[in-house]
């Protein structure tokens, strides 16, 4: 466990190298943030509330959802590019188990992101927009162990891709798709709130509302007592189903790797 | 300690034809070509022996170190090193080994190079003392106090692989395959590297595996030398027998009394050095004289184009 936090450490001091990226990554969050809610602005119009949902609620909707998604990223190209300038070699002759110390690196980015670029987002935002409060302490401690659940559901998807530069020569155009259907069913660009109930009840089945919905939710208070327990519950069952087939194709891969050489 | 034996891997390489109509043809059939990268290979190593693993380009010297460290499984025949079968027993495996690619880096490229063995000293559970123990020899040994603290990035090509070599033996390993470990470096840089790993060799008794295309680094580190190509071995022995085994033809080079230079070549087998010397005594006044043997850059080259068999 020790060396994977070290992973994490590594490369959070790996991001503090680069300033100018680090300025660009906050401008780039609140400039995101501000565009979709410019937009939503205008098509409330004045009006209060569109199905019983405030601007309110979408503002901060877009503040958390894609505020997460902008710390969120990563480079979902690195298994692909470890593969192709053949590192992937020095990677195997490491004691250490690959899969986790790329989810550890990312969650080391994860937490720098959240650190320097959404949180100083948000506060720069709750000055030039009115935000939801949230509902009480309570929620934003459960909302903070939904965002995590959140990270490791978003995380698996992205892995489930990249394990797919096994058999692909390249990766980037699935990937680009996965983060578009992300994007859309998640509810970073449209909330979910506004989908066609048939649409939302399809991806009330699907792990992407698990990802920034449920955290929002809580924090709004949307959800209550044991619907919280069930959503986190919902989340978890996510995260073993993806994990579990994710481990399935870089089984498959890593096999075919070590037989066939790459 | 390392104990190979009839070892084979073939590739399957798809074969397209030159055009239009045969790419569209490759898209529904293609037609697929074996190619013998290793073709029953069988050597053992010892415990603390450097070998020299030579052989031009793609004779299989990478797809040998691959099956070797455990990243690729052999398609015939049985590797066992140190009491693991290394493609099996991988993740245990690795633990007990040090890998150098030379044309690769598995150091942190934006952080300082102390950052990388830092996390080295995790990743293989280095105890502290002897993390700082080895750190400061080798840093000594290999002049790197100076950039220790510079981000990877920034370091030149040489320093850049002696950081390399110290990150794969920070953990003591019992057996380290170097993969062209001096491709590309400057005579200083060559002769430090070459110096420690003879140093590490003697001290730790270290195993090591050596493969190169400089002969100077054979000459100069190893003390067994395998030679493949087209996928088998074609010489497996000492680095001094090879001379002795090939090096039959002389050069004799003569600076005459009017200044002039004459060169003479021969076969030590078919004339004697007695017959030779009389005669070119009797020929010219010399001044000077100096024979000559081939380089062992030549008796490879030699090797290598079939000229003489092993």
């Amino acid at each position: 466990m020790r060396v994977y936090m070290e992973f994490a450490v590594k490369k959070f001091q790996n991001r503090l190298t680069y300033r100018l990226e680090f300025f660009m990554g906050i401008i780039n969050t609140i400039i995101t943030v501000v565009v979709f809610c410019s937009i939503y602005k205008a098509l409330y119009a004045g009006t209060d509330s569109v199905d019983g949902i405030t601007f309110q609620m979408v503002a901060t909707n877009f503040v958390i959802s894609l505020g997460l998604s902008n710390a969120f990223s990563f480079d979902e190209m690195f298994l692909q590019n470890k593969l192709h300038d053949g590192n992937i070699t020095s990677e195997l002759l490491k004691p250490v188990n690959f899969k986790f110390r790329m989810l550890w690196e990312n969650i080391g980015e994860g937490v720098f992101k959240i650190i320097f670029y959404f949180v100083p987002a948000v506060v720069f935002c709750s000055f030039f927009m009115e935000l939801s409060a949230p509902k009480d302490a309570v929620s934003v401690v459960l909302m903070g162990m939904s965002v995590i659940l959140g990270y490791f559901v978003l995380w698996q998807i992205s892995f489930i891709v990249q394990t797919w530069c096994f058999w692909l020569f390249s990766v980037w155009g699935i990937m680009t798709i996965k983060n578009v259907i992300v994007n859309i069913l998640a509810g970073s660009m449209i909330p979910i709130w506004f989908m066609p109930p048939l649409l939302r009840k399809v991806v009330s089945y699907t792990p992407f509302e698990a990802i920034y919905f449920t955290p929002i939710r809580i924090y709004l208070g949307e959800l209550t007592g044991s619907e919280i327990l069930y959503s986190m519950t919902i989340q978890i069952f996510w995260i073993m189903v993806l994990y579990l087939i994710g481990d399935f194709f870089w089984k498959k891969g890593i096999r075919k790797l070590v037989v066939q050489g790459g | 300690m390392i104990e190979v034996k009839n070892v084979k891997k073939y590739y399957k390489i798809a074969e397209r034809e030159k055009g239009i109509i045969a790419s569209f043809k490759h898209l529904f059939s293609r037609k697929y070509k074996v190619k013998k990268a290793v073709d029953d290979i069988s050597f053992s190593i010892k415990e603390g022996e450097i070998v020299g693993f030579i052989g031009p380009n793609g004779a299989g010297k990478s797809t040998t170190i691959k099956m070797l460290s455990g990243i690729l499984y052999p398609d015939a025949g049985e590797v066992m090193i140190d009491g693991f079968i290394p493609y099996k027993q991988r993740k245990e495996y690795v633990k007990n080994i040090g890998v150098v690619f030379g044309q690769k880096s598995q150091l942190n490229w934006d952080l300082p190079l102390i950052e990388s063995f830092e996390l080295l000293k995790y990743i293989y559970k280095i105890p502290e003392e002897k993390y700082q123990k080895n750190l400061k020899k080798f840093t000594e040994l290999l002049d790197m106090q100076e950039f220790i603290n510079q981000p990877v990035r920034q370091l030149s090509l040489g320093q850049r692989m002696r950081g390399d070599i110290v990150a794969a033996l920070l953990h003591s390993p019992k057996i380290v395959f170097f993969d062209e470990p001096t491709i590309g470096l400057d005579v200083v840089a060559k002769e430090k590297i070459r110096n420690f790993i003879r140093y590490m060799n003697e001290t730790e008794k270290t195993t090591m595996i050596f493969t190169t295309h400089d002969m100077q680094d054979i000459e100069k580190v190893c003390n067994r030398l395998i030679i493949i190509d087209k996928g088998t071995k074609i010489y497996d022995g000492g680095v001094e027998e090879i001379k002795n085994k090939y090096v039959s033809s002389k050069n004799i080079q003569m600076l005459l009394e009017d200044g002039t230079k004459e060169n003479y070549a021969f076969n030590v087998n078919e004339v004697s050095m007695n017959v030779v010397m009389e005669k070119l005594f009797s020929r010219f006044s010399i001044k000077d004289i100096s024979i000559q043997e081939p380089e062992i850059d030549e008796i490879i080259r030699d090797i290598y184009e079939g000229g003489i068999s092993a």
